[in-house]
């Protein structure tokens, strides 16, 4: 009976929230751009005209031609040029935007996850086990997230699942906080102490009473992180850390084409700056729009 | 009969023409003599023979002299040493030339020539000692003030080679003198064209010409150097004017360049060549595999069938235009045109993709296998686009080809251990039987043969003629047998070649460079021009 309860409230609950958020119409328009950028990096091997990461069907006589040339063979037109490999960049960008939101959503979960489970324990328990997990997020937290990351990548080694773990150990501290703080003014009020008389299991109070509770402002945050992530991971391969050089993410993309900056072939950087700069605005527009509504201080009367 | 016709006009001309002289030289001053270089890397010592490294070499020739010279394109020629010869397999007469005086006024001698040769090996404490250079030689005579006799323990050919690196110091200012003394100018007393003026350690040099010098004069009164270790800064003073040359130009800012009127380029072929080590010991190589990543049941770059059709699969010339921007050139040996030993009855391979696969197939992999190649991204010119494109270049036939590029720091630990199937290095020496020594010849940790053989690779016919090249003392002969030991070599593809790098001077407008082989930047060999 009061899951069914519940259940509606929740659906109720969603459906305000989305009304809300519709109420800006930029907030709308970043949402349809994520949208379309995640469907893009989705579909990216059946809409790119090439397979950038196959190195048999690159042609090194195709290299660094500018926008819209045609390929030697003649059977490709590189719309947004190629790179110093003969790389189509519409494609590589595509592959690249893969890449960046697989690693930035990800990465995002897996810090989620861990952050979270840590701060409601500390929330919630306090005493002994709140210090020793909040020492170590105000240890975290002191290190750069960059520097933590580039640590870890260079004990590690490269590849994608590297650069994910070494996000989410550069990220949790930040959920930690957050969730601890939410917890520890949830934790006091009645409805929990309701649930701890009824004798309910210590998980089962926190994760059916007192997390769900705690939830907006973490949303908020994971969707700020998201875009941290992102532009995280193209730092860290722009720097050379991140992933191998045939597969280019895009930080790799514009690395890769900044040192023909300066003899004027712009397109092997500007174009994948320019779709990371997309999705990172896209990101935090919704990430502003959802900390508006789910801040009751903020919501309009 | 002309002196009664002009000597009445001469006198009222005299004056203007002196006037013209003097505002001339007070309007041009600085850059009638003077020269300004901008040097890519630190000068860490003065002493010619504390530690042998390129930017150290580069500035002692400006100061000292050495028996025998390189010249411009890598030939010997005669320096303090007019002539030598060797009187028997193991004795070396060297003539010095007359009349040659130290800067300070005392005039050279077979003294000190022999206390020259002697003092790298009394250096404490060098990170990289000349000794090499000298260990070879177990006696030294002076004859008479101007001849030398050097004795080797066995016949050794390469000695007049050997001695390019050892310059010739003053025995009176060195006798006593530490490195330091050497730093601060007090020893260094040298026969070359310029002389010491100053040094700031890591920031600039200083030299004046010197007027004793016995050779050609360079035409510039002072010389400055400033280290300007990065590209873009360095690039930066050469286009605001603070300096006249550099080296070392970065390769992403030729293109730029070329269209800039105000500067002028000077390339020229380096003796570093670059080619690719295989694996040729292991029957089961750590990166090569099947198609499903599982080891083969042998090592496929053993057979020379699949050494010639990577060979052939790779676009050497789209590979120098195209990933190295034109800054080198495609390569048959593994030194450059124009060194000792030389073979050019060895052309570059004709790209042939189709051969390749024919030739793949015949030995037994119609599908080709699966590869992983290494290479640096720091060391040379585009390295890691090198490397990229030879990955494309060998997917193409079949080849399924992976890249890993690491810094220079860990990549050449993992290769000299071996750890490698398919590596990328860059060599230069001025003669091909030693760089054959070091890069083909059989590993043997007690002679010194092989130590940069990653791959391995041992051939008993190379082998004896490298050995056979080092202990000729006829320079015709030794090269006749250099040449064959690199023929033998390359028709093996001991080695893969990839190409010869170009080095790149910028200068100012008015200067001129030839460039040099060894990449060194010689002030005695920069020319003013209009």
């Amino acid at each position: 009976m009061t899951g069914g309860v519940s259940h509606t409230d929740a659906a109720g609950g969603w459906r305000a929230l989305a009304r809300a958020y519709a109420g800006s119409p930029l907030a709308l328009g970043g949402l349809a751009l994520l949208l379309a950028i995640v469907l893009a990096a989705l579909a990216a091997p059946w809409i790119a005209p090439q397979d950038p990461y196959d190195l048999a069907r690159l042609d090194i006589m195709d290299s660094r031609l500018p926008p819209g040339s045609l390929s030697a063979d003649g059977s490709l037109t590189y719309l947004l040029g190629t790179d110093g490999q003969g790389r189509d960049m519409l494609s590589a960008i595509l592959y690249g935007l893969r890449i960046s939101v697989a690693v930035g959503f990800a990465a995002t979960l897996l810090a989620l996850a861990l952050g979270m489970s840590l701060g409601l324990a500390a929330g919630y328990a306090g005493g002994r086990t709140d210090a020793l997990v909040m020492r170590a997020v105000d240890i975290q937290m002191s290190f750069p997230a960059i520097l933590t990351a580039m640590i870890l990548l260079a004990l590690f080694g490269q590849g994608t699942d590297k650069i994910v773990i070494a996000l989410v150990a550069s990220q949790w501290a930040y959920y930690a906080r957050t969730t601890r703080g939410a917890a520890l003014v949830e934790g006091r009020r009645e409805y929990i102490e309701a649930a701890r008389l009824l004798g309910l299991s210590t998980p089962r109070i926190l994760f059916r009473h007192l997390l769900p509770n705690c939830l907006p402002p973490l949303i908020v945050v994971a969707a700020l992180q998201v875009a941290a992530a992102i532009a995280l991971e193209a730092t860290l391969s722009f720097l050379g850390l991140g992933l191998p050089v045939t597969e280019p993410s895009l930080g790799l993309l514009i690395a890769n084409g900044f040192q023909y900056l300066y003899s004027g072939r712009y397109w092997m950087s500007v174009f994948p700056g320019v779709a990371l700069l997309l999705t990172i605005v896209a990101l935090n527009l919704v990430a502003d729009r959802l900390r508006e509504v789910l801040n009751p201080r903020l919501r309009p009367q | 009969m002309p002196q009664h016709t002009s000597s009445p006009r001469r006198s009222p001309r005299l004056p203007r023409l002196l006037l013209g002289a003097l505002l001339a030289g007070a309007l041009l001053p600085a850059w009638a003599a003077d020269l300004r270089i901008g040097l890519s890397s630190d000068v860490t010592s003065l002493d010619p023979h504390f530690v042998n490294i390129a930017p150290n070499i580069a500035f002692s020739d400006h100061i000292f002299d050495t028996l025998v010279k390189s010249d411009a394109k890598g030939k010997l020629v005669p320096g303090l040493a007019e002539s030598w010869r060797a009187l028997s397999p193991t004795t070396w007469e060297f003539k010095l030339r007359q009349g040659v005086v130290f800067s300070d006024g005392t005039p050279l001698t077979a003294e000190d020539v022999v206390f020259s040769l002697d003092r790298p090996a009394t250096i404490q404490n060098s990170p990289g000692p000349f000794t090499s250079y000298t260990n070879q030689i177990v006696k030294k005579e002076a004859i008479d003030a101007h001849t030398v006799h050097l004795h080797t323990a066995s016949a050794y050919g390469p000695l007049p080679l050997d001695l390019i690196s050892i310059y010739v110091v003053s025995k009176k200012a060195a006798e006593n003198a530490t490195t330091e003394d050497f730093n601060t100018g007090k020893a260094l007393i040298g026969t070359g064209p310029f002389k010491f003026a100053a040094f700031r350690k890591g920031e600039s040099i200083e030299v004046t010409r010197n007027e004793r010098h016995w050779g050609k004069r360079p035409e510039w009164d002072k010389v400055s150097f400033r280290i300007l270790a990065s590209g873009a800064p360095r690039l930066s003073a050469l286009l605001a004017g603070d300096v006249d040359v550099i080296e070392n130009v970065p390769a992403a800012d030729l293109a730029r360049l070329k269209t800039n009127s105000q500067v002028t380029l000077a390339q020229h072929t380096t003796w570093r060549t670059l080619f690719w080590q295989l694996d040729q010991f292991r029957d089961q190589s750590p990166f090569v595999t099947d198609h499903a990543g599982k080891p083969l049941d042998k090592n496929p770059l053993k057979d020379l069938r699949v050494r010639q059709a990577i060979s052939k699969a790779i676009n050497r010339q789209a590979l120098v235009d195209r990933s190295l921007e034109g800054l080198a050139v495609p390569a048959s040996n593994i030194n450059a045109p124009g060194i000792f030993g030389y073979n050019d009855a060895i052309k570059v391979d004709a790209y042939d993709p189709e051969g390749a696969r024919k030739l793949l197939a015949e030995a037994g992999y119609p599908d080709g296998f699966s590869l992983t190649i290494h290479g640096t991204n720091n060391r040379y010119i585009n390295d890691e686009q090198v490397v990229q494109t030879v990955a494309q270049f060998l997917n193409r036939v079949g080849i399924r080809t992976k890249v890993d590029t690491q810094p220079v720091a860990t990549y050449f630990g993992k290769a000299r251990a071996h750890e490698y199937s398919f590596a990328l290095l860059g060599w230069g020496s001025l003669a091909a039987d030693f760089t054959l020594r070091s890069i083909a010849g059989t590993p043997n940790p007690d002679t010194g043969w092989g130590t940069w053989n990653w791959g391995k690779y041992s051939n008993p016919k190379v082998d004896e003629l490298v050995a056979g090249a080092l202990a000729a003392v006829e320079p015709a002969e030794r090269e006749r047998l250099a040449r064959e030991a690199a023929g033998v070599a390359l028709t093996d593809l001991a080695v893969i070649p990839s190409h010869h790098q170009l080095a790149t001077w910028a200068l100012r407008k008015g200067f001129a460079y030839d460039g040099r082989i060894d990449e060194f930047t010689f002030a005695h060999e920069i020319r003013s021009v209009r």
